[in-house]
């Protein structure tokens, strides 16, 4: 089962979206790109929010529309839930109306969450008495979150409902929708400009930028691509391990590792406090505008960029092929 | 306090603007609702229709309302054939008056307060399945309800008023048509009337105020309690 979308159009303005891509629906997949890309205007198409021009949208074999075919299912019969970035909690229900809401509306059949269950494990339990407006931020997000998930949706769409969140409230948030997406197997799609979070999230990764997608396909193939990486800043270059070879982090998912925080050693360190040195050869080196090197390793758990002076590129006599060890603190990642 | 006479002239009013309201409400939702929508084919149309109350004479409003419900008219001569109902002459024909000048002011307020709910809302309600239907009974009613009622109360208030069309339409008939505005005028036709006259004008006044205050009220609570 995927979601395919082809050669969809959508304007708003004198924005338009082209959308070209297939996605699993499985696991999460990542809408990512710079602000201003289109992000939010995909899931607005897919969840049936914005009429397309052309193209046609499916889901699982289901066409959901087809301009050709004069087909267009409506929003509420998708059965795509949509997470808002400002949540969009009805004002006038309590927590838990907001709830049952979803939960008197899902067809019979797809009857799996329960309000009590999702509550416990988005650590809303005891707000379900509260008025939506006596919540913070993230309790909103929460909430938001819950009551999507209730409504048992085929594939769960989350534009950014993290935005609000920082530092550590939204470390939180990521593991609990990781969580979410193993222990229900519901499919989700995430928008996110932040590279740690795609990092963080994604099985699957669609790029976009200026309102086209560049690149999609598997999270740890996608993200090396160079379409990908020109939609990075250059402090945010660097590349994607697998979490599960990193010491230090959760396991699940992936961790971006910024070529700033890698350090080279030409001989096995020893005596050192980070937790991750990974053994590799030089792939590429990329001399950047300013004279910093860029250089690429292949190493265990995959490819990884470090950035180092030009004096360091003279001083370790570092060429391509060159066996080297690369050294990442675990606080940097 | 009241005088038997006065009891009657004010109950007369509040029934029929109370069935004014009540009767004229659910269409005039449907109005506001309708109007509060992104542009149709006709919307201009029906904004117009809206309004017509407001612009035309009362008198003229009375007189189309006889020309269309009076025994002779189209719909008038169909519903006493059919029904047996007589609307001209009688507390149900000062219903249909006042309720008709009374509309534009519920579609007003009612849309107003459709206008200012969060269209977004409704985007989410569509995304936990909620159908058109649904989505207008469980959010954008439910939003919209403070305006609903200050609308109905703003309503009634001004349909104890109502003069023009009620006595052209349903003439002056004691303790059948006769509302407190008519009952002032006829008092004042008689020599000496003046002191009821000022009697039913100090009811009339402090209703009319009342009402605006609930309204208000109403407004007010409603506003704490959909903060976001």
């Amino acid at each position: 089962m995927s979601l395919v979308v082809a050669g969809a159009v959508v304007r708003r303005g004198a924005f338009t979206l082209n959308a070209e891509f297939e996605a699993p629906a499985q696991g999460i997949t990542v809408v990512f790109g710079p602000s201003g890309a289109g992000k939010s205007m995909l899931l607005s198409m897919v969840a049936g929010l914005h009429r397309l021009e052309v193209g046609k949208v499916s889901l699982g074999g289901r066409v959901l529309e087809d301009v050709a075919a004069r087909v267009r299912v409506a929003t509420h019969q998708r059965g795509i839930g949509l997470v808002f970035q400002d949540a969009r909690l009805f004002p006038h229900l309590s927590v838990r109306g907001n709830l049952l809401y979803a939960e008197r509306r899902r067809p019979a059949h797809r009857n799996t969450p329960i309000v009590d269950d999702i509550a416990e494990q988005l650590d809303i339990s005891g707000l379900l008495d509260r008025a939506v407006r006596n919540l913070s931020g993230g309790e909103k997000s929460r909430v938001a979150l819950a009551r999507a998930v209730l409504s048992a949706p085929e594939l769960l769409l989350l534009d950014e409902p993290f935005a609000a969140l920082d530092g550590k409230r939204r470390r939180a948030f990521l593991a609990m929708l990781r969580d979410l997406s193993v222990k229900t197997s519901l499919p989700m799609m995430v928008v996110t400009h932040q590279i740690e979070d795609a990092a963080e999230l994604a099985d699957h990764v669609v790029a976009l930028k200026d309102g086209k997608v560049i690149a999609h396909g598997s999270a740890s193939g996608v993200m090396r691509r160079q379409e990908f990486v020109s939609l990075l800043d250059r402090r945010d270059l660097g590349s994607r391990i697998d979490a599960n070879a990193v010491a230090g982090v959760r396991p699940g998912g992936g961790v971006w590792v910024r070529a700033d925080s890698v350090i080279l050693a030409t001989e096995r360190p020893k005596g050192l406090s980070a937790r991750n040195v990974w053994q590799g050869h030089i792939a590429s080196i990329h001399m950047e505008a300013d004279g910093s090197a860029l250089v690429s390793l292949a190493t265990e758990p995959g490819y990884i960029s470090s950035r180092i002076t030009p004096e360091a590129l003279a001083e370790l006599h570092l060429k391509e092929g060159a066996q080297v060890w690369a050294v990442v603190k675990t606080h940097s990642l | 306090m009241l005088s038997a006479e006065e009891w009657q002239i004010l109950g007369t009013s509040l029934g029929v603007a109370g069935r004014a309201v009540i009767f004229s409400l659910p269409i005039a939702i449907a109005f506001a609702y309708a109007l509060s929508r992104p542009r149709f084919p006709g919307k201009s149309v029906l904004d117009g229709v809206a309004h017509l109350p407001l612009v035309l004479p009362p008198v003229l409003i009375g007189f189309l309302l006889l020309l269309t419900f009076g025994r002779r008219g189209p719909v008038g001569s169909w519903l006493e054939a059919t029904f047996g109902i007589h609307l001209a002459f009688t507390a149900e024909g000062a219903a249909l008056a006042t309720a008709v000048m009374a509309f534009p002011l519920m579609v007003r307020a009612i849309r107003l307060s459709f206008e200012a709910s969060d269209g977004g809302l409704f985007e989410a309600a569509a995304v936990l399945r909620a159908g058109a239907w649904d989505r207008f009974m469980s959010v954008a009613l439910p939003l919209a309800w403070p305006g609903v009622l200050a609308g109905a109360v703003t309503a009634f208030a001004a349909g104890l008023g109502e003069f023009g069309a009620v006595i052209t339409f349903a003439s002056n008939v004691p303790g059948e048509t006769q509302t407190l505005p008519l009952a002032i005028y006829s008092a004042l036709q008689v020599p000496g009337g003046e002191a009821l006259a000022l009697r039913l004008a100090g009811i009339s006044m402090f209703a009319a105020v009342a009402g605006l205050v609930v309204a208000e009220m109403i407004q007010r609570w409603a506003r704490r309690r959909l903060e976001t």
